[in-house]
């Protein structure tokens, strides 16, 4: 029998969860070009399968470290919280009671 | 025409002009915003600047070629302390933190930003209509569309109020704005210039380009922008284009078209006709000239829109109101974030954003999301065979004319077949350049991956020709 937490994974999830949208639904235009593609009998032999044609070698990678900002940028990021006291960010409560 | 970067450098030494009143002079016409390109003004530090290169100039100090000419930005770029808003109500009071690497190169180099511009929000269009400030008119009829995204950009070089602009380019967003303008625009091969500090709409094709008047003036603007950045990883290091190099238009002995992307029942009849007389204008030079048969415009359309979809659903779900951008308070966390993000995407963002989780949700991943993706490495594969037969690939920029303001966002299906010859190539990576000659809204002129400098070249030779 699956737990609960299973039920909720195997749910289907509707394109407003998805997308954080409310009332958001599927479009007429875009399911055309998804149609498109679905049906087409594009001849992709020969196709490398390599999606990773920008992937950086790891010796080129650069230092993992970490770069103060500068008192102007802190100070922008604050000046952009969208709620803000005593110099923190306010965010919701992530937990409900 | 000659470049205009070079004449205003000529009379800035020879104190023709001054700064100040150059600067002031541009300034003066973006403040009408005649066109609706104009986003924010940025006089107060531009005049700041303009002030500094006079006192050089008096005090017998040189200057360098770009010190001093005033160039607008794209408002998608960062620029430390200025509003960057995509155009969008989400982040209509946002302020950059920091300065994009190739805007801030241009900063080093001495050129002076002096606008901010709009476009399309977050680059979702291909009319900039989809505008928190309203749409940007064309700048040869006022009637028409600027074209997108990098429209406000485009216009502003057009007109005369910006030297030189900094656009981006996803699938056409500098090229097709700058062929409906008639200026020169540039998408380069992908990773020559950083991404870093440009807002991300699809990161796998993502460009930086220059729009200018002049192709030695892309050269320049190209120079002082390429290489490579440790803060964008697929950056590489490239070599600078020298000006003596591109007159050598004598190694472009072939060049290929897409025959059946031109036999599309979308194709305008006039842009066609004269996209077929400057390929025999070329043979008559004695240029081969190749017909290409190349993947069919509604699967190259479906192919790039569905990964740019993907792509952009998942760039911008970090814009939940919770660190920047307009936050509307909700009862909980969960109806925060949806509420923020109903009421601040545009409908047409958020129209690709649903596609674009829908492509990537389960069930419909495989049958499109990795299909597109394995068309586009096809695509990639056949554009590496093409320029083994090939040095050049010429296009049309658009195959209609730019529509009507207020017509590009009724029928979003249309915008999308308007990009038909300009996606292909993002899709490729390939360098591509718009020209404004040789069909009502110009001709792309593409190259083989990395080379930009070939693209330039026969932009110089196509000159001569037409």
């Amino acid at each position: 029998m699956p737990q609960g937490n299973e039920i909720t994974m195997n749910k289907t999830m509707t394109v407003d969860v998805l997308s954080s949208i409310k009332g958001a639904k599927p479009s007429e235009t875009i399911n055309k070009l998804f149609e498109v593609i679905k049906n087409s009998d594009l001849s992709t032999t020969g196709s490398s399968g390599n999606n990773n044609q920008n992937a950086v070698p790891i010796e080129q990678l650069r230092e993992d470290m970490v770069v103060q900002a500068s008192d102007l940028e802190k100070q922008l990021i604050v000046e952009n919280f969208p709620q803000e006291k005593n110099g923190y960010l306010v965010v919701a409560k992530v937990i409900e009671a | 025409m000659q470049s205009q970067i070079k004449h205003i450098h000529q009379q800035l030494i020879s104190k023709q002009i001054s700064c100040v009143d150059l600067v002031q002079q541009r300034l003066d016409l973006l403040k009408q915003n005649s066109h609706g390109s104009v986003n924010a003004l940025l006089d107060a530090n531009a005049l700041k600047q303009a002030q500094a290169v006079d006192t050089k100039i008096a005090n017998g100090e040189n200057i360098g070629l770009l010190e001093g000419i005033p160039f607008g930005v794209k408002d998608v770029f960062m620029l430390q302390g200025t509003f960057t808003t995509a155009s969008s109500d989400f982040l209509k009071q946002y302020k950059s933190a920091y300065t994009a690497s190739a805007i801030q190169k241009l900063i080093d180099a001495g050129a002076i930003p002096i606008v901010k511009e709009n476009c399309d929000s977050f680059g979702h269009g291909s009319s900039n209509e989809n505008s928190i400030f309203g749409p940007v008119n064309n700048a040869k009829d006022s009637a028409l569309v600027a074209g997108g995204s990098s429209g406000g950009s485009a216009v502003n070089v057009a007109k005369d109020y910006t030297v030189f602009s900094i656009g981006g380019d996803t699938g056409g967003s500098v090229r097709q704005p700058a062929g409906y303008n008639g200026v020169y625009g540039l998408k380069p091969t992908y990773g020559r210039i950083s991404r870093y500090g440009l807002m991300a709409y699809a990161s796998s094709t993502d460009c930086v380009g220059p729009l200018a008047k002049s192709v030695e003036d892309i050269r320049i603007v190209l120079n002082t922008i390429s290489g490579k950045d440790v803060k964008d990883q697929t950056t590489y290091e490239s070599a600078p284009i020298n000006e003596a190099g591109l007159a050598d238009t004598g190694s472009v002995k072939t060049v290929g078209y897409f025959k059946n992307l031109l036999e599309n029942d979308a194709m305008d009849a006039s842009i066609k006709a004269d996209f077929m007389a400057t390929l025999e204008k070329l043979k008559a030079k004695g240029i081969e000239v190749k017909p290409l048969d190349f993947i069919d415009a509604e699967a190259l359309i479906s192919t790039y829109y569905i990964l740019a979809m993907a792509e952009t659903a998942s760039n911008l779900s970090r814009l939940d109101g919770t660190n920047y951008g307009n936050r509307i308070e909700a009862e909980n966390l969960i109806e925060s974030y949806a509420v923020t993000r109903s009421e601040n995407f545009s409908e047409e963002s958020k129209r690709r954003i649903v596609g674009g989780n829908q492509v990537l949700s389960q069930g419909f991943s495989d049958a499109i999301y990795l299909k597109s993706l394995a068309v586009r490495d096809k695509l990639s594969a056949d554009f590496e065979g093409f320029f083994n037969d090939v040095d050049i690939v010429l296009s049309p920029v658009t195959p209609g004319l730019p529509p009507k303001v207020g017509d590009g966002l009724k029928d979003p299906m249309a915008m999308y077949l308007s990009d038909a010859f300009t996606v292909g190539f993002s899709l490729g990576q390939l360098p591509t350049l718009t020209v404004p000659h040789g069909t009502a809204t110009g001709i792309q002129i593409t190259a083989a991956k990395t080379d930009d400098e070939r693209v330039l070249q026969f932009a110089h030779l196509l000159e001569e020709t037409l």
